[in-house]
């Protein structure tokens, strides 16, 4: 293919993720380098507010950004190298906590805790959805023909769910005295508070997240298990190979391709984890990395948004996901360089 | 049936609209953006009679409003804002004041509604929300408890209320991480005598004020639910609707819900006192907010004359009567039922509580007190640690945001 | 036919297979029945402790909204026999009345007609023969499960859902048009081409699908909201304001989508072996008269796996839309979400559940109806990494 038709046909698409995704991209790779600042300027403020009946009066120095002639905020950008880095990072704190060897110490640092939480997150979940998803993908497969249509139907519900209600609906089955938790409290005899304490909020966590994801790896191997070769299957049963042995000697390898490319996709969602956490609330006991960066720019009520370390904190994110697609990609690559021409 | 209910519906909106005309056409149109809740949806309502009038109640609107008005022309008209949000608005000067607007169409405004910056009139203001104690009068009239002034009170009453056993959680909290449970401190702490910032704009938090404060917010935990950090004030409430708490310090705004015949098992029995007093001679641990609205710069004089009128329409004594308990309103013709004692009681206290300080060191700190301060109450970390940390996060952003150097 | 040998499975295999099948089937539906069973109750027994009250729903009950014993068999019965209706015969209905050619649009009507039809009898025509009969049955007929409808009415009556139904219908029809027509370009474009290029395409695109979306999304906002000024210079005095346009939103969607979609097509036109477009070349045409002739015709069960996964993310989305558009155009998720803000009563939130589980039943229908595309479009090879 010429390079022009190449072009013609790859054009639109490429010049939509140029323009809505790496123009972005590289502003905040621009931005975690900067800090823009208002300039301030202390004056003396006084303010009447409502009290009920009568107002009160107070007067007090505010500090305030200073306006131009056309009412502009005026603002100075600066560059401040790796601060905004160092800031989200905290290596002073970190180093110190090293040499204590205080795990604790380390999780008092948002960013370290988040990257703990989001690492175990990918990875405890990753064995977990492709698990899930062959046990029902091969369970569907055995199935009786006509009970097949009901039973993709209903596994598929999960996915499609969306997120935010899907998460919320299974938050209401556990929070306080939600009907699951009252019904573990009468097996149990003892107060069971699922919200309360980090590690079970964790498992619901990822409880949430194998449900919603592995119908969507399930589909995709059942897909994969419909082009098995039933020849390979048959003379591997007269070599007289267990049902076990088939499984890992023929089915597997045929799907390998299929459990990269659902890794793959799972990584890469898995470590931008963000629904669940606001979804499950538990901000006070784990936070993940997208959040980290969502909190640093979410305004307060006084508008202030901490764009370099948001820019910084998604920058990191960034370079984490890149090193964990390494491996799976040199896959890719190798298959690339053999099918090429 | 089903089919019945529709028409039926249809024919009570119709009269309803019918009936509750406005007192004139609006030919201007006018956008307004406010947060979402009863109070806003009323105030819109009314503005909408007049025509010509879209009103958007977003949750989202911190997050929109300071750029949505600072563009030119602005989206909106008209901004709802409470004391807190209208800080941006006012640092960007992005509204305009009000003073001749007021002057032609507010003869029915009271002064306490005008919201005074410098003498200008800013905003005009039409209800007052705080924090108060709420509590289930029926319980603790049969414990023969006495209605708690002092959060020591509090905490005994909680303990026998625990005793009794009549109850799950004697006590509700909003302490969900994050904004709410920033704002419980930010009630204790000036109930302390605490003071946030130092004149050089650095924080004073870490200080005896700011330890009692964590002290008495810790002793809470003996009495709540576990699940206190996920609890923000929708589920305080709902604990209280299915009877599962005695006592919270609960927004003003909620005390409408406790009576709600189709949500709530406590109908009647829920009282409402001024805000516990952190220290006995002390103001009552609580902040007073208020919400109103505001009027965009950057649009037409015209325009802002339309909007001005229309607000006002909006915050007319038709409307009030409409919506009497729906918040604790500052426009004439409010008439202050049961449930509006407390709020009042805890406004005219003598010494009163402070208004909530909003200006933008403020809101870094509040942003860093709500990040830092659960782990302090999971026990991760002591009071002494806790108020370095918040300490070193607030310099850390007011540094970025360049109120420190 | 008899089944191969290496299908034959012993007893023990084949029971334990089907009691993890039940057991998924069971943790995959019932959270989602779950919220719909609250969605009928009244505020009081929708958040109760006990899982018996949420079902029998006695203090909705108490409000006089229930159902009778004869309501709920009649229901039941007629709920078998549409479910059974939609997958027999729904099929070859459709088969039947549309041409070929536009199958896809033919599912599309048959969906909605179904779903229009279900509606109307369901709860139109359903409830009137109900009545009577309750009336003339005695104790059969007196209301034994409480249930009732008025958060729906709420909902899609005093809020206005139905305007946030459209705007949502009108994003997502505009996600997937645009995402398939622009992704299926590229697709084959970056499938018949072994250049370095086209893979170092493909991995950029990889990375950007990676990115938080929450870095994207904040940094639209500024940019969206004073567009009017900053397009002025290109476009004069009527430069659009992107915020709150439905095009534009759909624009940012599609763009995020784009990475998947791409690479989901690209494998399957891998799929799809070039000599077929080879041979059309041969003949004298270019490569788009080859694309337009010969792929087009072929590619059917993979564009509509890819359209579903499109369908999806414009459905589901909640981070862009709460953003970027304003109340006149909010689509229904960021809508449910704003039922949960800091101000809100538990009424409020059964009504929340309401319009979250009206926002699931289009989704119901759209998986029963494309489940055999979506299994065989994988199949076909758009799978194949």
């Amino acid at each position: 293919m010429k390079f022009k038709t190449f072009a013609a046909f790859v054009g639109p698409s490429v010049f939509m993720m140029l323009l809505f995704i790496a123009a972005p991209l590289v502003s905040v790779f621009i931005q975690s380098f900067q800090v823009t600042q208002p300039i301030l300027e202390q004056i003396e403020v006084e303010t009447c507010t409502p009290g009920f009946l009568t107002q009160t009066c107070t007067t007090e120095i505010k500090t305030v950004p200073v306006l131009d002639e056309a009412g502009k905020t005026v603002t100075a950008t600066r560059w401040v190298g790796l601060q905004s880095y160092r800031n989200v990072l905290q290596m002073d704190k970190f180093w110190s906590a090293v040499g204590n060897g205080s795990w604790n110490q380390i999780m008092q640092i948002d960013f370290w805790k988040a990257l703990r939480f989001t690492l175990s997150f990918t990875l405890l979940t990753l064995p977990l959805v492709i698990g899930v998803g062959l046990a029902i993908a091969l369970a569907v497969n055995n199935a009786t023909r006509s009970i097949r249509g009901p039973i993709i139907f209903i596994s598929l519900l999960p996915f499609i769910i969306t997120p935010v209600i899907g998460s919320l609906s299974i938050y209401w089955l556990f929070v306080g005295d939600g009907i699951l938790t009252a019904m573990m409290e009468r097996w149990s005899g003892q107060n069971i508070s699922m919200f309360a304490q980090a590690w079970t909020i964790e498992l619901l966590m990822y409880f949430y997240r194998v449900w919603h994801v592995a119908p969507f790896a399930f589909v995709i191997f059942y897909a994969g298990l419909q082009t098995v070769n039933m020849d390979t299957l048959e003379s591997a049963v007269i070599d007289g190979a267990s049902r076990w042995e088939r499984l890992r000697h023929v089915i597997v390898p045929h799907l390998m391709p299929l459990i990269i490319f659902i890794a793959l996709i799972h990584l890469m969602d898995c470590y931008r984890v963000f629904d669940e956490i606001v979804g499950f609330r538990s901000q006070a006991h784990v936070i993940s990395l997208q959040w980290l960066t969502f909190d640093f720019m979410t305004p307060d009520d006084a508008g202030n948004r901490a764009m370099s370390r948001a820019s910084a904190s998604s920058m990191l994110t960034m370079i984490g996901i890149v090193l964990l697609l390494i491996m799976p990609l040199r896959r890719t690559w190798r298959d690339h360089k053999g099918s090429a021409h | 049936m089903f089919l019945k209910k529709i028409a039926l519906a249809g024919v009570v909106s119709l009269l309803g609209s019918a009936a509750m005309a406005c007192s004139y056409q609006n030919e201007v149109p006018v956008k307004s953006l406010s947060a979402g809740f009863e109070a806003w949806k009323a105030v819109t309502d009314a503005m909408a009679e007049c025509g010509n009038f879209q009103a958007e109640l977003d949750q989202e609107f911190r997050t929109k409003q300071p750029a949505a008005f600072e563009a030119n022309p602005s989206l909106y008209q008209i901004g709802g804002v409470s004391n807190g949000t209208i800080t941006p608005l006012l640092n960007a000067g992005t509204i305009r004041p009000l003073d001749d607007l007021v002057e032609k169409y507010g003869q029915n405004l009271s002064p306490n509604q005008l919201i005074r910056i410098n003498g200008q009139i800013m905003a005009v203001a039409m209800m007052v929300n705080t924090q108060h104690l709420m509590y289930r009068s029926d319980i603790l009239a049969d414990l023969g408890i006495d209605t708690p002034t002092t959060w020591d009170e509090v905490y005994a009453a909680a303990e026998k209320i625990k005793e009794a056993g009549v109850v799950d959680y004697p006590l509700g909290a909003t302490m969900k991480s994050g904004w709410n449970i920033a704002q419980e401190f930010v009630n204790m702490y000036p109930g302390h005598g605490g003071k946030f910032f130092n004149d050089d704009n650095t924080t004073a938090v870490n200080s005896d004020a700011g330890l009692a404060s964590l002290e008495t917010m810790k002793k809470a935990l003996d009495y709540t639910d576990p699940e206190v950090l996920v609890s923000d004030s929708t589920y305080v409430q709902q604990q209280f609707q299915q009877g599962k708490i005695a006592m919270a310090n609960l927004w003003a705004s909620r005390a409408g819900a406790m009576n709600d015949e189709a949500e709530s098992q406590v109908v009647g029995k829920v009282a409402m006192a001024a805000a516990p007093k952190a220290v006995a001679d002390g103001a009552p641990a609580t902040t007073l907010w208020w919400d109103g609205i505001v009027i965009a710069k950057n649009i037409s004089d015209e325009e802002a004359d339309a909007a001005f009128r229309l607000a006002m329409e909006g915050l007319d004594t038709e409307m009030v009567q409409g919506a009497n308990d729906a918040a604790i309103w500052l426009v004439g013709g409010y008439e202050p039922t049961d449930i509006a004692t407390g709020a009042i009681e805890t406004a005219t206290a003598n010494p009163a509580p402070p208004a909530y300080p909003s200006t933008t060191q403020m809101g870094l700190l509040h942003t860093a007190l709500g990040n830092e301060l659960p782990a302090f109450l999971t026990g991760e970390r002591d009071a002494a640690a806790t108020l370095i940390a918040i300490e070193e996060a607030y310099t850390t952003s007011a540094k970025e945001a360049g109120v420190l150097k | 036919m008899s089944t191969p040998r290496a299908m034959r499975q012993s007893f023990a295999l084949r029971f334990s297979s089907g009691a993890f099948l039940a057991f998924w089937c069971l943790l995959a539906a019932f959270p989602i029945f779950w919220i719909a069973v609250m969605s009928f109750k009244s505020p009081v027994d929708a958040f109760a402790d006990s899982a018996w009250d949420v079902i029998t729903g006695p203090a909705t009950r108490a409000n006089g909204d229930g159902l009778s014993i004869i309501d709920i068999a009649l229901g039941v019965v007629v709920l078998f026999f549409a479910i059974r209706w939609a997958f027999t015969k729904l099929p070859a209905l459709v088969r039947q009345y549309c041409p070929p050619g536009l199958i896809v649009l033919g599912w599309i009507v048959g969906a909605l007609v179904y779903a229009i039809t279900f509606v109307l009898i369901f709860f139109g025509l359903l409830p009137l023969i109900l009545g009577v009969l309750n009336s003339l049955l005695g104790p059969l007929g007196t209301p034994v499960l409480g249930m009732t409808t008025q958060h729906y009415i709420a909902v899609w009556g005093e809020n206005e859902f139905y305007r946030n139904f459209l705007n949502s219908m009108l994003v997502t029809a505009g996600v997937v048009t645009i995402s398939l027509t622009v992704g299926t370009l590229a697709g084959y474009g970056l499938a018949r081409s072994g250049s370095d290029l086209a893979f170092w395409l493909l991995i950029l695109a990889l990375i950007f699908r990676a990115l938080p979306h929450s870095v994207l999304v904040a940094g639209y906002l500024p940019v969206f909201i004073n567009s009017s000024e900053i397009l002025a210079p290109i476009f004069g005095e009527g430069a659009p304001t992107l915020y709150g346009q439905p095009w534009a939103v759909i624009a940012v969607l599609v763009s995020i989508n784009q990475p998947f979609t791409i690479w989901m097509l690209r494998s399957f036109f891998q799929n799809i072996p070039a000599e077929l477009d080879e041979a059309a070349r041969v003949d004298g045409c270019s490569h788009f008269q080859a694309f337009r002739r010969v792929i087009m015709p072929v590619m059917w069960p993979g564009v509509i796996t890819t359209g579903l996964f499109s369908f999806l993310l414009g459905y589901n989305d909640f981070l862009v839309t709460a953003l970027l558009l304003d109340a006149q155009n909010q689509t229904m998720v960021p809508a449910i979400a704003g039922y949960f803000n800091r101000e809100t009563t538990t009424t409020d939130q059964v009504e929340a559940v309401a319009a979250a589980v009206s926002i699931t039943a289009p989704l119901f229908l759209l998986v029963m109806v494309f489940q055999r595309q979506i299994v065989s479009g994988l199949t076909a090879g758009a799978v194949k990494g």
